[in-house]
Order: C-alpha cells, then structure tokens, then sequence
C-alpha cells in the first residue's frame, strides 16, 4: 500500500517538475518559476488524492538523493565565472557581506516585531541563501526546511520581480552592482534575472550567489540568536 | 554506453566529495551544512587543477539546471503548513518584501559606490 502511495509520489513530482519546465518556457513569469509551479500542482494533486505528508516522505527521501551532489556542482559555474570576481573583488565582497547582513538583520527584526513564531524567525532569517543549502542551513537555527525553503522561493520571486525596477529608481546603475544585489538577495532566481540585463550582471550575480552562501552559513549560528 | 558509464562516474565522484563533506563538518563540529563544504571542496580542486574541469563538467552543469527539481520534495511539505501561513500571511509577507528590498539597496549601493571609485582611480 505505502508502497504504491510513494510510487504516485514520485511520478506526479517528476511529472509536475517536466510539466512546470515547459509552461516556464512558455510563459516566463515569476508565477511559472518551475519549483512554485511544480510544488503548486503536486500539492493540488496529492491533498485531493488523500496524500498525506508522512506518506510522501520516504518518495521526499528519493527524490532528495541527488540534492547534495547537485548543489556540489554550483562549484562549476562559480570556478568559471571567477575572472569576474578577482578582476572586481573589494565592490564585489563588500556589497555581499553588506546586502546579506543588512537583509538577514532586518528580517530577523521585523519577525520579531510583527510577533512572528520562533520556528518561523529563525526559518526567514536565511531567505536569502540559496535554497540546497539553505534547507541544511535550517536545522542547524532550529529553524524548519520546509519553511526556509518556502521563504527561499518566495524571496527569490520577490527580488526577480521587483529588484531590477527598485535599483532603477534608486539609482543603481552599474552592472556589476545590479548583478551583485540581485544574486546576493534573490540567490537562482535573481540569477537567472541578472542574466537577461546582461552577461556582467550575470556573472556578478552568479558569484554573489555562491559567496553570500557561505558567508550567511558562516555568520548566521551566532547573529540569529542575539538579534531574535 | 559510454555517455552514461561518464554520467556515472562523475555522478559518484560528486557524491563522494559530498559525502565527505558531511563528514569533514561533523568530524570538525562546524556549524555549517556539509554540501557547502563539498561545494568549496570542489571549487578548491578545481582552483589548484587537482580536478580538471571538463572531469565533473557536464553531470554538474545537467545537476545544476536542475537543481530546482531537487527540492521541490521539500516545499511539497507545505501542506501541512497552511495553517501556520494563513495565520502569519501578511506578516511573513511584510518580513519578506521589506527585508528583500532594504538588502537589495545596500548591497547595490555599496557595491555601486565602490566600483566607481576604482573606475576613476583606473582613469
């Protein structure tokens, strides 16, 4: 039985997933983003179907496998776009170490000030790392995956959508510093956004990426507990 | 045939630097996510040329493509959070929104301001 439950799982996933790449093709939009799609429809198939979440975690298990070795592989395309951060390393470095501390302080102080949850505090205050890793992030704040990932994606929809018209207005011209802010803020989806302003800002972005990672994994177990 | 034994191969290896990045962070209490020591792992490898680029290539860049099919299992557990979001909706949204667009700004502005005065020391 649980058997054929996890089976369904995991062909309405892979199903959903091919489909969502197809309408993102089609109608690129932050709505169609493949991993909001996806998990959209999944959750409007298997909540009818009388999945519940224990019956999908061993298909979740499955699915996950290749989660670390895929997020292994970032290394590639930060090791190919590194003339662009050794050629612009201090502008570079700065405005990530200052984006990702600004953003993770004022989330963590805004969830508090609107009376948000401890669970849900420490899942937003690392919206803006890279979901693989930010899933592993979680546990290690007392934070939950799930949650992180959700604040993850939405942020990354919120910085494509309105990041590029937000630099616009206050006057955020240079390439590499729209690429850097984008990145830094909205992780894959502001770097895939960074990518249609240009190839710098592409790269920036990239990097920003990878780097504010890192730094937020290293700085986030010690900020999040005093700030929140 | 050869294609896949190269998937394979490659898919293992990355597999393995994972895993021992799981294992350098426990072994050494790190308060970090063991994939992210693999990924600094494999960027060191292939700084110093240990690894050759084109060995990991193209299993890592059809993986990082995908790398959105990977958790989506992990936001499907959203249903049985709805009741926690409909609570805080608008809240998280706030969090959200103003956290996003202040990190936005400094860090473009920072990064903006800097660039230009090494523009003109360059000039």
């Amino acid at each position: 039985m649980s058997s054929w439950v996890t089976g369904f799982s995991i062909v309405v996933t892979i199903a959903a997933y091919a489909l969502s790449r197809v309408v993102a093709r089609r109608y690129p939009s932050p709505f169609t983003t493949p991993v909001f799609f996806s998990t959209t429809l999944i959750i409007l198939v298997l909540v009818p179907a009388g999945v519940r979440v224990a019956d999908y975690e061993l298909a979740k298990q499955i699915l996950g496998f290749l989660l670390g070795p895929a997020t292994v592989s970032l290394a590639v395309p930060l090791y190919k776009s590194r003339r662009t951060l050794l050629t612009n390393t201090l502008p570079a470095l700065a405005g990530l170490v200052v984006g990702s501390l600004a953003t993770l302080a004022t989330a963590v102080v805004i969830a508090r000030l609107l009376g948000l949850p401890d669970v849900i505090r420490a899942s937003i205050s690392i919206k803006s790392v890279t979901a693989p890793i930010a899933i592993e992030l979680a546990p290690i704040l007392h934070g939950s995956p799930t949650l992180t990932a959700a604040f993850v994606i939405a942020t990354g929809m919120i910085g494509a959508m309105f990041g590029p018209w937000l630099m616009t207005v206050i006057g955020i011209h240079d390439p590499l510093a729209r690429g850097l802010a984008l990145g830094t803020i909205s992780h894959g989806q502001g770097t895939a956004q960074a990518v249609v302003e240009g190839e710098l800002q592409g790269a920036a972005a990239g990097i920003a990426m990878g780097c504010a990672a890192v730094f937020t994994s290293v700085v986030a177990p010690f900020l999040v507990p005093i700030l929140g | 045939m050869r294609t896949l034994i190269i998937i394979a191969v490659q898919i293992t290896a990355l597999l393995v630097i994972n895993r021992v990045g799981y294992t350098l962070a426990a072994a050494l209490h790190l308060p970090l996510p063991g994939n992210l020591l693999g990924m600094l792992l494999l960027l060191s490898l292939l700084a110093t040329r240990v690894v050759p680029l084109r060995w990991v290539e193209s299993s890592a860049s059809v993986l990082v493509r995908h790398l959105g099919f990977f958790f989506v299992p992990i936001t499907v557990g959203l249903m049985s959070l709805g009741e926690l979001f409909l609570d805080n909706g608008i809240a998280i949204l706030i969090t959200l929104v103003v956290s996003a667009a202040i990190g936005i700004g400094v860090a473009g502005l920072s990064s903006q301001r800097l660039a230009s005065t090494r523009d003109r020391r360059a000039s």
